[in-house]
């Protein structure tokens, strides 16, 4: 398989009243072609940020594109002019998002939004595209399409609009579809079905998935690789099931041991501490307050995403052998 | 869900037809309207022709209803032909108010930075100027028409239309379903009038409804002063030109003004209806 998206070195800067933060520092990730790459961490490590650099949606300003590249099938993405940027979303790399309910248009028929999608992309006739978003609907499971199609979002429930957006997104048949806390806002039995759902269309789109979760369950679901994210960079990247079963970081070994049990009877836990802000991170690795592990070395260092094997991860401890 | 598809306008629309005050002030606008229109069908009369004599009281005269003005006009017809021209002028001036506003609010509020600072400050500029006396200067320099006068009403009440433009797409560019449309590959300029405007028109509308009142007033007030066009029968000319008498003839003034009022007031309650409508939390009060 041929890598479809690669971001190599990615940095994001945003200015804020502390001075600039480096919100993406480093990040190094690629995509093969038809494959589910998990993004995993805490509110404000960087996932939201990293989908947005490819779409080429940091809003700038406060953001910025520090340093590094962001290739789509080989073209440069971070100097691409903006024309070249607004074709190839929505046509090639699309994106949902994490609130069904906000982000469709209140005041269009879905149908309209989904024709909009199709139309800005393809040469087509508008009656043409008004059967396909049909078709569309009917596809991603939406009863009686026909009827729907002609609904405002607020007549849909959360996981009807989940679906909607993901037939807008998948209407001019991306490669890349980037899916950011797709079921976040929805109930426990939608989400199995919109992840479902997510799975045939991958199958039958052929289309390269970045799902975008901080829950370790999805991840074992979905993923074929994951990236686990902390403080704007990755600390570990690996097969999904390597890194479920074998993690190695201990902020990953800290998520996983999250992940409540049915048997486990203690109480939830927790991994203690709180990430740092971003503009107060100091020389040595982010999560050495919150690590057992920590050493000296861990205060001083910040340590590279060093590959061992298949299996990436950024841990002086594991490099170390204390652990 | 409900069964039949109901468009945001559409419910708007509904709740307005459940508001009483407001079907009021759209019945007696519309009826004003139709007044101005035909009234000229069942009452017949110039009003710029000398036809009885002058300050003659009304419901006195068959003919004239209302009396006769200094000149011995005929105030019915007076009041009949100088409404088309006040509407009129509310109506392009607040036209122009939102089109200027909107474009100046709509850029400033999407791009932000350089082109929010640049069209803020021009919008301040106007913003401080005084308004009546402004469009005083601006109608004296160039011949006092309906259309000068039109745009000078327009020119000084556009800023404030511009800040709630902006205010409203300062609001609306934040949320998830612009990036959504973003995302997909829409253009800016398609962002700005098909995505977000669309959002922000509710308070837009009850601001150019509102606006209507404030430019019929404005006409009335800058005819009053004697800078509007004599040659045009406007209601505020009307009462420019008999204001010299009221002592003697109270009803060459009073009737244009109680017609002024009168239309000022509906479209009031046309406002509030509207806003109320769009407003679905203002409306269980």
């Amino acid at each position: 398989m041929s890598r479809i998206l690669e971001i190599d070195d990615l940095a994001v800067d945003f200015d804020t009243r502390f001075g600039r933060v480096r919100a993406l520092d480093g990040v190094s990730v690629g995509l093969e072609a038809g494959e589910t790459l998990g993004l995993v961490g805490e509110s404000g490590c960087g996932k939201s940020i990293t989908a947005l650099a490819v779409m080429g949606l940091v809003p700038t300003p406060p953001g910025r594109i520090g340093a590094g590249s962001i290739r789509f099938c080989g073209e440069e993405l971070i100097k691409a002019p903006k024309s070249r940027l607004r074709n190839l979303r929505g046509a090639e790399i699309a994106m949902i998002f994490q609130e069904p309910m906000s982000s469709l248009n209140p005041v269009f028929t879905v149908e309209d939004q989904i024709v909009e999608a199709i139309m800005l992309h393809r040469p087509i006739e508008y009656d043409a595209a008004r059967r396909e978003a049909v078709a569309l609907l009917e596809r991603v499971g939406i009863p009686e399409a026909a009827q729907r199609a002609r609904d405002y979002p607020h007549q849909l429930s959360g996981g009807m609009r989940q679906r909607v957006m993901i037939a807008m997104a998948v209407s001019c048949r991306p490669r890349v579809l980037i899916a950011d806390e797709p079921t976040t806002a929805l109930d426990v039995t939608v989400q199995a079905q919109i992840f479902d759902l997510l799975g045939e269309i991958q199958h039958e789109f052929g289309v390269a998935i970045i799902l975008i979760t901080h829950d370790m369950g999805v991840i074992s679901e979905m993923a074929d690789r994951v990236a686990v994210m902390y403080a704007g960079r990755i600390i570990e990247e690996a097969g999904a099931d390597d890194v479920l079963d074998h993690p190695q970081h201990p902020y990953t070994r800290g998520l996983i041991a999250c992940i409540p049990t049915l048997e486990d009877d203690a109480s939830l836990r927790e991994i203690p501490g709180v990430v740092p802000p971003l503009h107060a991170l100091g020389r040595g690795c982010a999560f050495a307050d919150r690590c057992a592990y920590m050493d000296a070395r861990c205060r001083r260092e910040r340590p590279a995403l060093a590959p061992t094997g298949h299996h990436a991860n950024a841990c002086l401890a594991v490099a170390e052998g204390r652990l | 869900m409900d069964e039949s598809a109901q468009s945001p306008a559409a419910e708007a629309w509904i709740a307005f037809c459940h508001n009483i005050p407001a079907l009021a002030g759209l019945l007696i606008l519309l009826g004003i309207v139709a007044l101005t229109l035909y009234g000229t069908l069942f009452y017949a009369g110039d009003a710029y022709e000398i036809v009885w004599a002058p300050h003659e009281k009304p419901l006195t005269e068959s003919d004239f209803p209302l009396g006769t003005d200094y000149l011995g006009r005929d105030i019915v017809a007076g009041l009949i032909a100088g409404g088309g021209p006040t509407l009129a002028v509310g109506l392009c001036a607040a036209l122009l108010t939102m089109v200027i506003g909107i474009a100046f609010g709509a850029l400033a509020g999407y791009y932000g930075g350089w082109v929010d600072i640049v069209l803020m400050r021009i919008t301040e500029f106007f913003q401080v100027l005084p308004a009546l006396l402004f469009a005083m200067v601006l109608v004296t320099l160039f011949s006092p028409s309906l259309v000068t006068i039109a745009i000078a009403i327009g020119v000084v009440s556009w800023p404030q239309t511009a800040r709630l433009t902006r205010a409203e797409f300062l609001k609306i560019k934040e949320l998830e379903y612009v990036t959504a449309a973003r995302a997909i590959g829409t253009r800016d300029r398609r962002i700005i009038w098909k995505v977000i405007l669309p959002n922000a028109a509710p308070p837009l509308i009850v601001s150019a409804t509102l606006t209507v009142g404030v430019a019929i007033l404005f006409e009335a007030g800058i005819s009053f002063l004697g800078l509007g066009d004599p040659n045009t029968m406007s209601w505020g000319l009307m009462i420019g030109m008999n204001r010299e008498y009221i002592l003697d003839a109270w009803w060459p003034v009073t009737f244009p003004g109680l017609a002024i009022f009168l239309t000022v007031f509906s479209v009031s309650l046309l406002g509030d209806g509207i806003n109320d409508a769009f407003n679905p939390r203002l409306r269980e009060r």
